[in-house]
């Protein structure tokens, strides 16, 4: 069975709804020979996601926090401030959230590939877009 | 009853290994029956998204399947969707060819409001 590539463009994409369809895909839910024990999904390509959208206050108010495993290491970050610093990571925690959180659900997430601005060296690949 | 505890990562000597075969024999009786449950899902899962790739989803397929005076399809025969595509497909099609039902039956669910 060989992969399928697809492309997003992230650009003013509603964050939690693309996430949830990247992975859909990722899983390879969309085909009948669909197999879960086995990594039969298709990669994806995120690309300009430093354009991602979310709606109401999130943008300045949704905090993600992550913990360095020492007491007292718990750090917040919000929204506004982790699209600045590294915007991929946002898409990233997004999509991972939504996949299964074992072995096989990591190697999903490695199928996700997510860049910032318009361009991506898959161009090899040739993916299509992802229908949304 | 000897312990026929082939296969068995270091457990054979007879005092641990009677517990691990119970167990063995524990975990098989659950799952021959958890067996038909997870095959029954994968057959939908497989049934759905195969009916997406003709525009429609699991449930309107299956009523639509269930109109045509209940064929009994079957979910295992959603194998058809791997192997036999275009039966499938001619299944998928007599499904979006069926008359919409009429909006009246719908009037029950209203009258729980």
């Amino acid at each position: 069975v060989s992969k399928k590539w697809y492309i997003v463009d992230a650009t003013n994409m509603r964050l939690g709804r693309l996430a949830s369809t990247i992975a859909y895909y990722l899983r390879g839910k969309d085909s009948p020979m669909f197999t879960p024990s086995l990594d039969m999904g298709s990669y994806v390509i995120v690309v300009n996601s430093e354009k991602v959208g979310v709606t109401g206050r999130k943008r300045t108010d949704k905090l993600y926090r992550r913990h360095s495993g020492r007491p007292g290491g718990l750090k917040e970050e919000t929204f506004d401030h982790l699209q600045k610093r590294i915007p991929e990571r946002i898409v990233e925690h997004a999509v991972r959230g939504m996949l299964p959180k074992n072995r096989l659900g990591r190697a999903m997430f490695r199928k996700l590939k997510v860049f910032k601005g318009g361009d991506h060296p898959h161009g090899a690949q040739k993916p299509e877009p992802l229908p949304i | 009853v000897l312990e026929l505890a082939k296969g068995f990562r270091g457990k054979k000597v007879h005092r641990i290994a009677r517990d691990r075969v119970a167990k063995a024999l524990e975990h098989s009786y659950r799952d021959r029956r958890r067996k038909k449950r997870d095959f029954h899902k994968l057959w939908i899962t497989r049934i759905g998204a195969a009916a997406r790739l003709h525009g429609l989803g699991y449930s309107e397929f299956m009523h639509g399947l269930n109109r045509q005076k209940v064929e009994l399809n079957r979910q295992l025969l959603a194998n058809m969707a791997i192997l036999d595509p275009d039966s499938f497909k001619s299944l998928a099609d007599s499904v979006s060819s069926l008359p919409p039902l009429k909006v009246s039956l719908l009037m029950p669910f209203f009258l729980f409001f």
